[in-house]
């Protein structure tokens, strides 16, 4: 891979800069664009093994079988005793409810 | 030339579970009469290190549904995280299955009664099921003045998404879908299906095209439609609209739409988000769910005859009216007790209908109580219907005793004996009171006489009242006609 | 007495509190003041460099004195009743700071987590102290495990390496690993994803051990990627990390992925001789393959050989031993490790840190703010330092649905090719019938403070040899095996198939036995010399 420095272009690096839902000094951009870059290069060496099409995918390396495959919770109701310790972390409260600032909508007539 | 139009409609419904606890952790699912934030625990908000763990009954409860729905059950399937934020969702991201989905295909049918309006007959639409999987319900949040209020209570209830295919074609059609859907949740005991309390919600895709087109046009989404006549509306509303636009010339855009019942409205919200940005992928906190077909075949244990075989079989098996059927498989057990009462009867079972139909519906409604709460159980009804079938107890009596039965919880031959309810078919007993009413009515005796004959009924009626209506009418007639005509 | 304490194993130390010749609450007493001296500051936010900080391992950033004082009370009343006071009666751990704690800050050395109390404890912290162990604090660690060097914390300064000051204790357990390296504490409870365990334990010249996938809970593990996480121990003997795992181990209700087979005794034959088992090696394990990072074109290098030399002096060992080493053992998929791991383990990573927004627990930004997308902006801008950044928006961008295919699908695909590498070698039937696979551990030694850092490529190439286990799910074990030539300790790797603990922990403990009167095994590291 010749080219490393443009694999992701900028417009794709902003959008997923909102995705993220990241502010950013522009700084920060440039360091975080010109790594990534540099790892999607590391990351393309994958585009060339050579992969047998019925090759299945592997999401825990671990083979479980049947004996070690933990069963399902019981529909058994154990209450939370420190609610509201849960709620202690939140950083705004009222009447127990968890307060955050509105929802932007573009609602249109 | 006006061109005729047809719609095309395609439902999404949420299920809300009635599992006793949540999908992933153990807190109690149901949240309806708690205070906000206390049915919560570390799993279902989402605290750092926390890990799913599913419930089985959730898994059970969604296979018996995709069994109903006569769709294809995968023995593996995986769950998925669908990644967004919004405050009502703790974790980021919505557990739920995308490409290997408990469970694909399938379909309900749905009968659509004639109407009057379009003068159509009854006909039965069959509406495909695309796919049927398990997720988490996210929390709620209100708006307050300009702030977000968010209650977690609801985080990781755990529902099944279906979605149909675009099969219906009329609101009416949608409506049908919808109680056909309730009463199936309702009848397999796995949803209290209230669209009020949220515990069915539908969003409909809605598009419009040219009567006999195959296409499939732009669809726009209507959401936050919370019960069957406002999903009616909603449809109703939006084909119109539709229609307007396209003659107007103008083209149907993919925009998500908000109901608002209260002014009987749609908004339009945002445009639709590209499912790209969910970047859907494999939950690895949980492993693939592997239904072995040992667990699948006792799971399908539980799967009882759905509420259409059962009806076609109540008029077959029963020779009782459509109708009848149909009223009488609304509820699963109702048609449980009709069923019960109708083979201890062994008669016509048109008559167990009537009572049901009748009688024990409303009395059961006024009591808000389910049929199987009943102190009329199905043994009782037949008892009380042979005492009248034998002449035991006429109408009256019966629907006196029918009321005393439910109140007492005793049997209603127990009842006839102590509170004296039987039919006095004893000549002599009859034979005095009806001596004692002619003697105190000579004007009406001399008027009969004379030959006005439809005084009898007028004399039946004196002595049932004077016999509190325990009379045999029959001996009654004959032992008046007797005494008058001598 | 006092001092030497803290030298004393985990298997020693228990051994003592339950003979009654030493209480637990002197055990902590010794450890206190130990570390009071040693360690220095903690790390903390917005922690300012200062001269000193090369003088001190700087392993913590949380003491919990409390609450080992109250596990101490604890362990000293069940012996005085005489009731089992537990398999680790009175050892002192430390636990990476990634782990939540009950009323205890847990950070995972991130601004964003900097003010959160966690109100539940994760499953392997509970077994430490059900079986006696005393937390002494939670130790640092690169922001939210995200590095091999530790220096990512946002908790500054950053933990040392007790051999030596200016070099780097590895990562992401470095503060585990240097803790116990400079004997604060016996044991430390350390988390492995890629090598975050092996790695600093070689950097350090301590035993770290990543269990199989599934063996130990994850649940409060504060996830980075949950298909690769392992809890793990790190301790400086191998019957010490099999002690920890022994109380760690098993199934958990509360992790689904946590397996169900039965913990056997780690202990039991952990000192049976090795005869006749067949050890491994692989040229794949003695070069790594990355991209240059000027031409971007892949350079393949051989190890130093100071870092050969370790491997084949230990097969040395083996051999003599009775072991039959197998040489040539292809594991041809090694190379893919790194590529793989950047896709998934950022996947993952960029989801796991989706529910780091302000709302519920941790920063918020303290500006003002006019809708809920600015909040969640600012507060993860601001929160959120450099190297979790990078992780989400890789994670994001290789799983984005137009790519998801072409890398994410890809990336799990070759993943089966190296879980098929370990399947084909340690199968009993097969050729080669391993009962282990010996490789380096790094591939090179602990390299200096700021050497690497900023270099997110080149950084994660530090975890080539070890990742490949993590893909697979295998257990893997790094045992000292000497030093460098500049005198820093160089790890050795013992790599088995699934759930192969016990047999790893043997083939472990006999090079340590056999090593034991070995001159090299008498260096201390610099914070210790002089006592």
């Amino acid at each position: 891979m010749n080219n490393k420095d443009n694999l992701i272009p900028r417009e794709v690096f902003d959008h997923l800069v909102d995705l993220a839902a990241f502010s950013l000094e522009e700084q920060e951009k440039s360091y975080l664009h010109e790594q990534m870059n540099n790892q999607l290069n590391s990351i393309r060496e994958l585009e060339a093994i050579p992969l047998p099409d019925d090759l299945p995918v592997t999401t825990h390396g671990v083979d479980y079988g049947q004996d070690g495959t933990p069963p399902l919770r019981k529909d058994e109701w154990v209450a939370c005793q420190n609610t509201a310790d849960i709620l202690a972390q939140a950083p705004c409260v009222e009447d127990d409810y968890i307060v955050v600032p509105d929802i932007p909508t573009t609602e249109l007539e | 030339m006006t061109i005729a139009y047809e719609a095309v409609i395609g439902l999404e419904t949420h299920i809300q579970l009635n599992t006793l606890t949540k999908i992933f952790c153990s807190c109690k699912a149901d949240s309806w009469e708690d205070e906000p934030n206390t049915n919560i625990c570390p799993v279902c908000t989402g605290l750092p290190g926390v890990l799913p763990v599913l419930n089985e009954k959730v898994v059970e409860k969604a296979v018996l549904l995709a069994a109903a729905m006569q769709a294809n059950i995968q023995d593996l399937s995986f769950f998925d995280r669908k990644n967004y934020f919004y405050p009502d969702l703790p974790k980021g991201y919505q557990i739920s299955q995308y490409d290997h989905s408990l469970a694909t295909g399938g379909f309900l049918d749905v009968p659509v009664p004639a109407s009057s309006d379009t003068g159509s007959d009854a006909y039965v639409r069959q509406v495909r099921i695309h796919k049927l999987h398990i997720e988490e319900d996210a929390g709620k949040t209100k708006k307050e003045k300009d702030r977000r209020y968010v209650d977690f209570n609801r985080c990781g209830v755990p529902l099944v998404e279906m979605v149909t295919e675009p099969d219906l074609r009329s609101a009416e059609e949608a409506g049908q879908y919808l109680i056909r859907l309730r009463q199936l949740l309702r009848w397999l005991g796995i949803s209290e299906a209230d669209m009020e309390k949220g515990n069915l919600r539908c969003d409909a895709n809605v598009s419009i095209r040219e009567k006999g087109s195959t296409v499939l046009n732009t669809k726009t989404e209507i959401k936050n439609v919370n019960s069957i006549d406002a999903v009616k509306d909603a449809i109703r509303k939006e084909i119109e609209r539709q229609i307007k636009e396209v003659e107007k010339g103008n083209t149907i855009k993919p925009w998500t739409l908000d109901w608002d019942d209260n002014a009987g409205v749609l908004r339009m919200m945002r445009s639709k988000e590209t499912e790209a940005d969910y970047r859907y992928f494999h939950e690895p906190d949980l492993l693939p769910l592997v239904i072995s077909p040992a667990w699948q075949a006792r799971i399908l244990e539980g799967l009882p005859e759905l509420p259409l075989a059962r009806r076609k079989r109540f008029m077959e098996e029963f020779k009782i009216p459509e109708y009848d059927a149909d009223i009488l498989t609304t509820e699963r057990d109702l048609a449980d007790y009709f069923e019960e009462t109708a083979r201890l009867y062994g008669g016509d079972a048109k008559k167990i209908s009537n009572w049901l139909m009748n009688d024990v519906l409303r009395m059961r409604n006024d009591l808000g109580k389910s049929m199987q709460e009943l102190n009329l159980t199905p043994a009782y009804l037949t008892e009380l219907v042979k005492l009248t079938d034998d002449g035991k107890i006429n109408s009256t009596i019966a629907k006196h005793l029918l009321q005393k039965v439910q109140e007492s919880g005793k049997a209603p031959y127990t009842l006839v004996e102590e509170l004296g309810l039987a039919v006095v078919s004893d000549d002599g007993a009859i034979r005095s009171v009806c001596e004692k009413i002619i003697a105190a009515n000579p004007a009406e005796v001399q008027s009969y006489r004379d030959g006005k004959q439809s005084l009898m009924g007028w004399f039946v009626g004196q002595v049932m009242r004077e016999m509190r209506g325990k009379a045999d009418p029959q001996i009654t007639q004959r032992v008046l006609k007797e005494i008058l005509d001598k | 007495m006092m001092t030497e304490l803290t030298d004393y194993s985990a298997f020693k130390l228990a051994d003592l509190v339950k003979t009654k010749q030493v209480s637990a609450r002197e055990i902590l007493q010794a450890h206190l003041q130990y570390i009071e001296k040693a360690d220095g500051r903690p790390g903390s936010l917005d922690g300012i460099p200062s001269a000193d900080d090369d003088k001190k391992i700087h392993a913590f950033i949380t003491h919990t004195e409390a609450i080992a004082l109250r596990q101490a009370k604890q362990v000293d009343e069940k012996i005085a009743k005489g009731e089992d006071a537990g398999l680790l009666a009175g050892v002192p751990f430390t636990v990476k700071d990634i782990f939540c704690v009950k009323d205890t800050p847990s950070t995972a050395a991130s601004r964003i987590l900097a003010n959160f109390t966690a109100p539940y404890t994760a499953t392997p912290v509970a077994r430490l102290a059900a079986a006696g162990g005393l937390m002494l604090g939670k130790v640092n660690l690169d922001e939210f495990t995200y590095g091999s060097s530790s220096e990512s914390s946002a908790f500054q300064p950053s933990p040392r390496n007790p051999w030596d000051l200016s070099k780097v204790p590895g990562g992401s357990s470095g503060g585990s690993a240097a803790a116990v390296a400079a004997h604060e504490g016996a044991l430390s409870l350390g988390t492995d994803t890629a090598g975050s365990i092996r790695q600093p334990a070689a950097f350090c010249g301590v035993v770290g051990m990543k269990p199989t996938y599934g063996r130990v809970s994850r649940y409060g593990l504060i996830a980075f990627g949950s298909s690769l996480d392992c809890p793990g121990p790190l301790a400086r003997t191998v019957k010490d990390a099999a002690l920890m795992l022994q109380v760690i181990a098993g199934a958990d209700k509360a992790d689904a992925t946590a397996a169900m087979k039965d913990v056997p005794d780690y202990l039991k034959d952990i000192e049976k001789d090795i005869a006749g088992m067949r050890i491994g090696l692989s040229p794949d394990y003695f070069r790594i393959t990355f991209p240059d990072p000027e031409s971007g074109e892949y350079v393949e290098q051989e190890l130093p050989t100071e870092i050969q030399d370790a491997v084949y002096r230990t097969a040395e060992v083996y051999k003599a031993l009775g072991a039959t080493i197998v040489e040539d053992v292809p594991m041809p998929n090694t190379r893919y490790g790194i590529p793989v791991y950047f896709v998934i383990s950022r996947v993952e990573a960029a989801s796991n840190l989706h529910r780091f927004d302000g709302v519920k627990y941790g920063y918020r930004t303290p500006e003002q703010v006019k809708d809920l997308t600015e909040m969640y902006r600012r507060s993860r801008g601001e929160g959120f330092g450099l190297q979790p950044k990078l992780r989400i928006l890789m994670g994001m961008y290789v799983s984005a649905a137009q790519y998801a295919e072409q890398y994410y699908q890809r990336a799990l695909k070759v993943r089966s090719l190296i879980r098929n590498d370990f399947e084909i070698v340690f199968d009993p039937g097969g050729l080669y019938k391993l009962d282990a696979l010996l490789t380096p551990t790094t591939p090179t030694t602990a390299f200096g403070m700021a050497a690497v850092y900023g270099d997110s490529v080149m950084m994660q190439y530090a975890d080539q040899l070890t990742v490949p286990a993590n893909h697979a799910g295998v257990p893997g074990i790094s045992i000292p095996a000497g030093f460098s030539d500049d005198g820093l300790p160089v790890g050795v790797q013992l790599l088995g198939a699934d759930f192969s603990e016990a047999k790893l922990l043997r083939i472990a403990r006999a090079f340590e036995m056999a090593t034991e009167t070995d001159e090299w095994r008498t260096k201390k590291p610099i914070v210790l010399e002089g006592e």
